[in-house]
């Protein structure tokens, strides 16, 4: 091992050579230290560290707990401003938030379950089923085509938008 | 259906349902409201739609409502051109809601003719269908309202579920969205205290009792509404027999009070007040708004009960709609300043109820 020829202490981790017209005419050995002092190697960047990683996992869980379970996938609403607004951002929300609103449903209504009128078969929209969401996948999605500039595909989407818009019964 | 332009007035004065002075108990309960709370699937409920989303929505749902074969002829008036004078003008009409007539979203509301059925778009529902029916009849105005939400249910994609009904933005108005309301005219209970003991039986079987302009606001010349709070786990009927029930009981105890208050010695305390009342509003030249909601609730009073004569109850209500100061101003065709609104007031009231100049 060749140790730092500028404070002879250090094993040396920098070559550094001086070149000229393809060939190297000489070469210089120095340690870390030395290299940063002279100007010649940038600082290392600090090795991670148990707590660093620690950190940036536990964000990332934490993201991810926060976009699956607080956020609602229809709206983006999360737990927080359901509570502290106290008003649900769209129907797909009823379910996301299901533990939160059910307690708050019995102590309004003393009650959990409709039992009123529903739109029956008659209804332009059936029950909120899977199609829930293609309804509003379908109109990003047309969105989208439409500022791409593809027409024939925005059409089509169109047309698929307004036979689900207009539900199964008309 | 026609559907006004940008810029159109809002269709001219015609008396509503609540102004009418008719229907079963109409000497206490001005009016009977039905509202029925709807969202579209597939759109974010109003609070959280972004721009382009309210815009895309409203367009859709006005097209459809002006594309008629509804079972009410209804004009559709765009409020975005509308001025905040216009906007105060159809709160006081209770065609919209005070949160209606601030928001800044593409919204709207279509009404009918005679004003006693009214669809706003873009409120914190995207749609609120309201139907009015004088005096106390949840089951008239109830029948309107559901073969006008069949109509709409036909028409436009709504969001339901068979476990919670129709789904709103507001969990206190999941289930039936209906939200069923009955203005009353207490005098009686105010005059003789028993309002607040009132006001609490009502809350504790769960209705609630409001100011005449719905929510925080203020009960005004002794009116109030009444309306049930659940929505859901309760079907229509139950509502309107719930409603019906509660506020049957707040007329009849309002009637003992108005007798008592008209028996022995109260009788004479109870006349001087009625005539007091009708002193200021023949004689008075300025006149604020509060003193005029209450003189105008004594003369009621005192009209329904045979101890004056002279005009008649919707005159009465005409009058208590045309001393809001949105409607002042605009009878006047300038905007006000307060002093010059009470003088304006005062000369108005007398000319409604046909009172010497």
């Amino acid at each position: 091992m060749q140790y730092c020829t500028a404070c002879q202490k250090a094993p040396a981790t920098v070559v550094i050579m001086d070149v000229a017209e393809l060939s190297v005419t000489g070469s210089q050995h120095l340690c870390q230290a030395c290299a940063e002092q002279l100007g010649v190697a940038t600082p290392k960047t600090p090795k991670f560290s148990a707590d660093t990683l620690e950190m940036l996992l536990g964000g990332i869980k934490q993201a991810k707990r926060a976009t699956r379970a607080e956020a609602c996938p229809g709206c983006n609403l999360t737990v927080a401003e359901f509570r502290s607004k106290g008003r649900l951002g769209c129907p797909r929300c009823y379910e996301t938030f299901r533990a939160e609103l059910m307690p708050l449903l019995q102590r309004i209504h003393e009650a959990q379950t409709h039992t009123g009128r529903l739109p029956g078969v008659f209804a332009a929209a059936a029950p909120p089923a899977a199609d829930e969401r293609s309804l509003s996948d379908v109109r990003k999605r047309l969105e989208e085509a439409v500022r791409g500039e593809r027409y024939e595909e925005a059409a089509s989407l169109r047309d698929e938008l307004r036979r689900l818009e207009r539900g199964p019964t008309t | 259906m026609s559907k006004s332009k940008k810029g159109d007035k809002p269709p001219e004065f015609r008396p509503g349902a609540w102004l009418q002075g008719t229907g079963p108990e109409h000497d206490i309960a001005i009016c009977t409201r039905v509202r029925l709370a709807r969202n579209l699937r597939g759109f974010p409920f109003s609070p959280c739609l972004a721009d382009h989303e309210s815009r895309q929505l409203y367009d859709f749902v006005t097209t459809r409502l002006a594309q008629g074969g509804l079972p009410e002829n209804l004009t559709v008036v765009h409020l975005e051109p509308v001025d905040e004078l216009e906007r105060t003008v159809l709160v006081e009409r209770h065609l919209i809601s005070r949160e209606l007539a601030a928001s800044k979203r593409p919204s709207g509301v279509a009404v009918d003719a005679d004003e006693n059925v009214a669809i706003m778009v873009n409120e914190e529902d995207h749609l609120r269908l309201q139907v009015f029916a004088p005096g106390l009849q949840p089951g008239e105005a109830w029948r309107r309202a559901e073969r006008l939400d069949d109509a709409l249910l036909q028409r436009l994609p709504m969001a339901w579920s068979e476990e919670f009904g129709f789904l709103t933005s507001c969990p206190t108005n999941t289930g039936t969205g209906l939200r069923l309301s009955v203005m009353l005219h207490l005098p009686g209970l105010v005059w003789s205290e028993d309002i607040d003991k009132a006001t609490n039986t009502a809350q504790k079987i769960h209705l609630a009792v409001r100011g005449l302009y719905g929510e925080g606001s203020r009960a005004l010349g002794d009116f109030y509404q009444v309306s049930n709070q659940v929505t859901l786990g309760r079907d229509e009927q139950q509502i309107q027999n719930d409603v019906l029930l509660a506020v049957g009981r707040l007329v009849q105890w309002e009637r003992d009070v108005r007798a008592a208050l008209l028996r022995g010695s109260a009788r004479v305390r109870t006349l001087d007040r009625v005539h007091r009342a009708l002193g200021t509003l023949e004689r008075a030249q300025i006149l604020t708004s509060e003193e005029a909601l209450g003189c105008l609730s004594a003369v009621r009073f005192g009209r329904e009960e045979d101890l004056i004569d002279g005009f008649d109850t919707a005159a009465i209500n005409r009058a208590l709609l045309l001393s809001q100061p949105g409607h002042l101003q605009r009878h006047t065709r300038e905007v006000l300043k307060p002093e010059e609104r009470d003088q304006r007031r005062a000369q108005l009231l007398r000319e409604v109820l046909g009172c010497a100049p």
